[in-house]
């Protein structure tokens, strides 16, 4: 299997785009991308092309991609796994280009998700991802798939609702210099402790936004990168995990197994362990979620979440930042574009041409859960081939 | 013929002189939870259920079997759907052979909402020889198909030419030990000493009343009524079993209701899940005895395939864990609580929204029980499964 480099990246504005459709976003991620590219990049030179989309926006994806980026002549894959679209969407033409079948992959994700009203938005997810006859007459909207998790994890671990408050500063002090961030503000403990409440222990400032946004990334193989840069980001793991679907069945809901079995495999992948990384974006959809992640990422010990939030670690500046960018958070978090920005993201960091740059970041990890919290997906890039 | 034991159930919500329900009880929720107090350590075989309301779920069919999965019963046992008020239930009870299940259940608005059961037996208990029966046409509440209610609103109109001339015509000039049917004071007039008060004024009236008549152990005349309809019993009581389900009234949560695109109904989900869902059965594997809820092709634990069969799930729970949603979702009214709790001691978890409790009430831990409830109406049809009653504990705020 030969070597897999980034040589783009670019993505449009996360926010509430009511006036750009999927039709618009999409070549316009692509056209940000295609220009990131150092030397001269033609859109003739790419063998085929994967597209993350949760939803269906206005129509067939694939050809919603094809037809719009005026790429007629190129073979396009849809990808949906949930949260996890986007970096799985980056896995599967890891694939491609990583078997010699292909040189050059675009990878594209991107969802409209305000072309709902905000109420019933959740409401129509989950008629598309329950089990029809059991799980949604009950009313597990999306925010409380993942409180179910975390008020389980609140009762066990020392993490409390200020654990949690604190994430929500952190990253919103992050997205502040990001020019591509929906919420560019900053908020405080109290804040987010006194903000309306969505769903237990969650209020306002505990959630995402809803957000619509594309995002591109450009892969090669080794052989061909420096055509097109002399600073690629190498693809050094992907990883994919899954769960037991139902709530009922997952026996232990203070971790998810998904991203544990995610993140092994893009470990062993990319030979390098938690230690390693110097940067990470990860899915912090819900505040409390990005403490179980630090935990399942190998970032701490089991329950230390708290104490690692805490000691400043993963703020830009401490040991470990994690979600520079502003994170899903105060990012945005647009599911098919999620995993593909944070790559976007990574790529700045590894290249030191971030907004928000880590000093001397070297290996970054990207991760999404999401799926009921059945699948979760990571990504492992670095400045150094290996 | 007796009647044996007796079950009553009133919904936690309201006051002491009026109980009402949330969208999740109906009257076959209702009837169900009156049904299993009557049949409670009973160890009688049921044969048959006469299930009298005038408040139907479904016209066209279908609670029939919901019932009697509710009620934990042979999917074979008769069901006869009796649309009527007290008059009638009574009329079932003398009409009924041992091993029937009578059940009257009010969900409707003018007669409160609760519902009570009689199971007719051999042996001793209350019995039950008609006196008189009456049946003229007064009809000031009419209700068509189309489920509007036209009220002629004469309340000295329905208590002369109702009530009054239809004791008259029936020629009972007694005093009664009970009269339902019919408002309160209406009923001490009619009655010697103090009578019983009841719940409800419908089909659960005359049951609640030989409830009432078995704890005090009083023999004499019940007069049930409804309109210018009587059916008057003399009634001897001996020793019988009453099981009575009936909290303290509560003041019914603040809710919102939030209008939104309905997620349609799969019928073939329905089906497929009916009988694990309402009857609250799980597969067992026959092979390693592992329990999965809902019941699955695979085996969760030793991976055997298509052999699993239903068994019976424990309805004691405690939680695992809880949430409570704010957010203004369609079709469901915010706030409200769902937990996942462990069923007894069988590894088996169940993801249930709570009832018969505040919203934001309920905590890790807390224990309970599993109760038939309509956790949905999508497409006209009650969703039935069920929801998670934790055990009786003082009111607490939303927290």
């Amino acid at each position: 299997m030969r070597r897999v480099a980034v040589v783009g990246a670019g993505m449009t504005q996360f926010a509430e785009h009511f006036d750009l459709g999927i039709k618009d976003l999409v070549p316009m991620a692509v056209t940000e991308a295609v220009e990131s590219v150092d030397k001269v990049f033609d859109r003739a030179d790419i063998d085929a092309a994967w597209f993350g989309e949760l939803t269906t926006s206005d129509g067939f994806p694939a050809g919603i991609l094809a037809d719009s980026c005026g790429l007629l002549d190129v073979p396009v894959t849809r990808i949906e796994n949930a949260c996890a679209t986007g970096n799985d969407a980056i896995r599967n033409a890891v694939f491609g280009v990583a078997s010699g079948m292909l040189d050059v992959a675009l990878v594209v994700g991107a969802d409209k998700v305000r072309e709902s009203s905000a109420r019933g938005t959740f409401w129509e997810w989950m008629g598309l991802t329950r089990d029809m006859a059991w799980d949604y007459p009950v009313g597990v909207v999306a925010p409380a798939n993942f409180a179910l998790h975390v008020m389980r994890y609140l009762h066990e671990s020392p993490a409390t609702r200020e654990h949690m408050a604190m994430v929500a500063v952190k990253n919103h002090h992050h997205g502040v210099s990001n020019p591509k961030a929906q919420l560019r503000f900053e908020i405080t403990i109290d804040d987010v402790l006194n903000a309306p409440p969505v769903v237990e222990p969650f209020g306002l400032y505990d959630c995402t936004p809803q957000s619509d946004g594309a995002a591109a990334l450009l892969l090669v193989g080794e052989e061909v990168a420096d055509r097109y840069t002399d600073r690629p980001v190498w693809v050094r793991g992907v990883g994919l995990g899954l769960d037991r679907v139902m709530h009922q069945h997952k026996a232990d809901m203070t971790t998810f197994p998904p991203t544990v079995k995610a993140a092994k495999r893009a470990y062993a992948m990319a030979g390098v362990g938690p230690d390693d990384i110097d940067v990470a974006e990860v899915h912090d959809c819900f505040t409390g979620v990005e403490l179980i992640d630090y935990e399942d990422l190998g970032f701490c010990e089991r329950f230390g979440g708290a104490a690692l939030i805490e000691s400043g670690a993963t703020a830009v500046g401490g040991r470990l930042p994690v979600n520079p960018s502003g994170g899903l958070k105060a990012k945005g978090h647009p599911p098919g574009a999620t995993g593909i920005a944070q790559c976007v993201e990574l790529f700045e960091q590894l290249r030191g041409e971030s907004t928000n740059q880590v000093d001397g970041a070297r290996v970054a990890l990207a991760h999404n859960v999401g799926g009921p919290t059945a699948v979760a997906a990571v990504t492992i890039l670095s400045s150094e081939r290996a | 013929m007796s009647v044996i034991a007796l079950g009553t159930y009133l919904p936690v919500w309201g006051t002491a002189a009026t109980r009402v329900t949330l969208p999740d009880e109906d009257a076959v929720t209702l009837a169900v939870a009156a049904g299993r107090a009557a049949l409670a350590g009973s160890g009688v075989e049921v044969r048959a259920v006469v299930f009298v309301t005038r408040d139907q779920p479904l016209l066209e069919g279908g609670n029939g079997p919901a019932l009697l999965a509710g009620l934990g019963v042979a999917p074979d046992t008769v069901v006869v759907e009796r649309l009527g008020g007290a008059p009638a239930a009574l009329d079932a009870v003398l009409a009924s052979a041992p091993g029937t299940l009578v059940i009257g259940a009010d969900a409707g608005t003018g007669t409160g909402c609760g519902a009570a059961a009689a199971l007719v037996g051999e042996g001793e208990g209350l019995e039950l020889a008609l006196a008189a029966r009456e049946q003229r046409s007064l009809p000031v509440r009419a209700r068509s198909g189309d489920g509007a209610a036209h009220d002629y609103d004469d309340p000295r109109l329905t208590r002369e030419r109702g009530t009054r001339a239809a004791l008259d015509r029936s020629g009972v000039a007694r005093k009664a030990v009970a009269a339902v049917g019919i408002g309160a004071k209406d009923a001490a007039a009619l009655c010697e000493g103090s009578a019983p008060r009841v719940p409800t004024t419908g089909a659960s009236a005359p049951l609640f009343a030989l409830a009432a008549l078995a704890d005090t152990r009083a023999s004499g005349l019940l007069l049930a009524f409804e309109q210018a309809a009587l059916t008057a019993v003399d009634v001897t009581t001996r020793r019988a079993h009453v099981h009575r389900v009936e909290r303290d009234p509560q003041p019914l949560p603040q809710q919102r209701a939030t209008p939104g695109p309905e997620i349609r109904i799969s019928l073939a989900a329905y089906d497929r899940a009916f009988d694990a869902k309402v009857r609250l059965q799980g597969g067992r594997c026959p092979h390693c005895g592992t329990l999965a809820l809902p019941p699955r092709h695979r085996c969760l634990g030793c991976g055997a395939e298509g052999d699993a069969e239903l068994a019976v799930l424990p309805r004691a729970a405690t939680v695992y864990t809880a949430t409570t949603v704010h957010t203004p979702v369609p079709g469901i009214a915010t706030p409200y609580t769902i937990v996942i709790a462990d069923l007894g001691d069988t590894g088996v978890r169940l993801l249930a929204q709570v009832t018969g409790a505040l919203p934001g009430s309920v905590a890790i831990g807390d224990q309970g029980e599993m109760v038939l409830r309509r956790v949905a109406e999508r497409s006209g049809v009650p969703d039935y499964g069920y929801a998670f009653l934790p055990d009786h504990r003082p009111v607490e705020a939303v927290r």
